[in-house]
């Protein structure tokens, strides 16, 4: 009788079963009321998190004309899909999304990581003052129309280098990117310095190689960005065969502006199939970059 | 004493400026391509703030005029819409999702199974990436009073409405939704932030809490919400200061029937700027602007005192 009370406890090599003492005992039991509860609260929250991307994703696939609700295509076809690709008015604008991300981004974290490199430079005469420089971006602005009258007198405006440039410059990744190389300790700059490292070469060999998260974490927020952004083709942007696929996206949902059909896909087919096209390749490499998504804002904002 | 003197003398004996300029010579190279970017997109439209106080035509050259383009800003009832509009979609989303997220945070943080625990924050955090033209596709094909909305035919087999609804059509209807469009895309990702401070506890705290007795909801509500106290703040004041630039979210989910009645600022300045053929005024939307940034900057200062006041750092 006295060793059935022992049954929820742990197994000795022996083969006896011992209750621990109260703060080594496992839980009791995994499901309680409040844990069932609580996994059904996340699964709803998931589900509306999901359901307007589900019902996208099926739509676009589906090539049938009666909707309202359903879980699964009712006539499942690619037609969507081949009626983007087979198109040039659609294919121009996704090859502008890729090459505005990819310089874009390229551009960006090298700005961002020479800045935040000088800005670690402690003992460098007038260091405070180059940083408030860049600071004071972040609290005041010129504003939305002294920013256009400065592309348009450049030559920004209907140039596909605008919406690269523009977004290249970003203080606020680069006071992340210098709270990074903070974390480098300073003997590793003292010590290449006292071998004869130039500090570009420290730059190269040093600063950079050891924030290789940082680099990927930046890199991520910029690559997103320049792959989102509207606003600034929106603004600087008015000849159509420099949209890239946001512009293009927007002008489909809108108008009546689209491609011709291949096959049997429908209208609706199509204005679907664009969108998960706009975020496909980042669906697909999300479950793989997250954890440095949340390394980067965590740097940033949690650093107490 | 002695020491203290002899290193003053080596503090006194500190070497020419240019001399320990000329020593940093690569890092201040390095530095120009920065301060030509922010020269040219930052600093530059600065200047361009001068043509507040000029009236400048879309065919013609600047004439100064002074404060009267202030003078129109504050007599046009649409302005006033717009800077009201600014704020209240502001507070009330951003007090909207940080509640929200606090919540969400509260339970993901009792969430026995890791496994799900981590599926589930995978999930929350995902629309933070979607782009703001992608959300409002998504939502205008979803709440679209066409037979493929889906929200129009659930309400309507529901027997909630009895015909189909335009929801992005109506002032009134749109508002909510924007709430709803943003607590689904932001609320997740703002969770980080809190689960990042929960995790910080220390758990001792927890045992002690249990040792007194206290139990699962004693414990959510005497120990974890008071941990979340401070970053609360944070996030209220760091979200406080940017509240003058809203534009994108807003601008994506308009159409014309409710322009008017949603325009924030920056969304006005817009308008008034391309959308309105030969009578469109840089001067008086450069100056619309500039009442914004004044804002703008006036906010980030009172936020920048508050910081400082309750963490201790500021926040630039």
């Amino acid at each position: 009788m006295a060793k059935e009370k022992l049954v929820k406890g742990y197994i000795t090599p022996a083969g006896l079963k011992v209750q621990g003492p109260p703060h080594l005992r496992k839980p009791k039991s995994q499901l309680t009321a409040f844990n069932f509860v609580n996994g059904l609260l996340f699964i709803i929250v998931c589900l509306i998190i999901i359901i307007p991307i589900w019902k996208v994703l099926i739509d676009s696939l589906d090539l049938t004309t009666g909707y309202g609700m359903k879980i699964l295509p009712t006539k499942f076809g690619l037609d969507g899909y081949i009626s983007i690709f087979s198109n040039q008015s659609l294919l121009r604008p996704l090859w502008v999304s890729i090459y505005t991300t990819v310089t874009g981004t390229f551009l960006g974290l090298m700005l961002c990581t020479m800045g935040a490199y000088v800005l670690i430079q402690w003992d460098m005469p007038f260091r405070t003052t180059l940083a408030n420089i860049l600071l004071f971006t972040m609290i005041f602005s010129g504003g939305m129309i002294p920013s256009y009258l400065v592309m348009r007198g450049l030559g920004l405006t209907d140039n596909p280098l605008g919406p690269i440039l523009l977004p290249a410059i970003n203080v606020y990744n680069l006071v992340l990117m210098r709270n990074f190389f903070e974390g480098v300790p300073k003997s590793l700059f003292e010590s290449a310095d006292l071998d004869g490292c130039s500090p570009m070469g420290a730059f190269f060999r040093i600063a950079l190689p050891l924030s290789k998260a940082a680099l990927a974490s930046i890199g991520l927020m910029f690559a997103v960005a320049y792959w989102n952004d509207y606003t600034n083709f929106k603004l600087y942007i008015t000849n159509r065969s420099l949209y890239n696929f946001q512009m293009k996206l927007r002008d489909m949902i809108q108008s009546s502006d689209l491609p011709e059909s291949v096959g049997a896909a429908t209208e609706n087919t199509i204005r679907n199939a664009c969108i998960i096209t706009a975020i496909l390749p980042f669906m697909i490499l999300y479950p793989f970059l997250q954890k440095y998504f949340v390394k980067g804002i965590n740097i940033g904002a949690v650093k107490e | 004493m002695t020491s203290v003197a002899s290193s003053r003398a080596v503090r006194a004996k500190k070497k020419p400026l240019l001399q320990r300029m000329g020593k940093y010579w690569g890092f201040y190279l390095m530095f120009i391509p920065v301060l030509v970017f922010v020269a040219v997109f930052h600093y530059a439209p600065m200047f361009g703030i001068r043509y507040a106080f000029y009236s400048w035509k879309v065919i013609g050259d600047p004439k100064w005029v002074g404060l009267a383009n202030f003078e129109k800003l504050f007599k046009q009832s649409q302005f006033s819409v717009a800077f009201t509009n600014t704020i209240v979609f502001s507070v009330v989303k951003l007090l909207l999702n940080t509640g929200l997220a606090v919540v969400i945070s509260l339970f993901l943080n009792e969430m026995v199974s890791l496994k799900f625990k981590k599926l589930s924050q995978t999930v929350i955090y995902l629309p933070h990436f979607m782009s703001w033209v992608v959300t409002a596709s998504v939502f205008s094909l979803l709440l679209s009073p066409s037979d493929s909305g889906l929200v129009n035919q659930v309400l309507l087999k529901l027997g909630v409405i009895k015909e189909s609804v335009y929801y992005l059509a109506d002032k009134n209807h749109w508002r909510t939704w924007y709430y709803i469009i943003n607590i689904w895309r932001e609320t997740g990702w703002q969770t980080i932030i809190f689960m990042a401070t929960l995790t910080g506890i220390d758990p001792g705290i927890y045992e002690a809490a249990a040792i007194d007795g206290a139990g699962r909801w004693k414990k959510m509500w005497y120990v974890t919400l008071p941990a979340l106290g401070n970053t609360i703040i944070t996030v209220l004041i760091l979200n406080l200061a940017k509240i003058m630039n809203l534009f994108e979210s807003v601008f994506v989910l308009q159409n014309d029937s409710v322009k008017r009645a949603t325009n924030v600022l920056q969304t006005y300045v817009y308008y008034q700027t391309f959308n309105a053929g030969a009578s469109a005024d840089y001067g008086y939307t450069t100056a619309v602007g500039l009442f914004r940034s004044l804002v703008g900057l006036a906010l980030m200062l009172i936020c920048n005192f508050a910081s400082k006041k309750v963490r201790g750092r500021g926040i630039v």
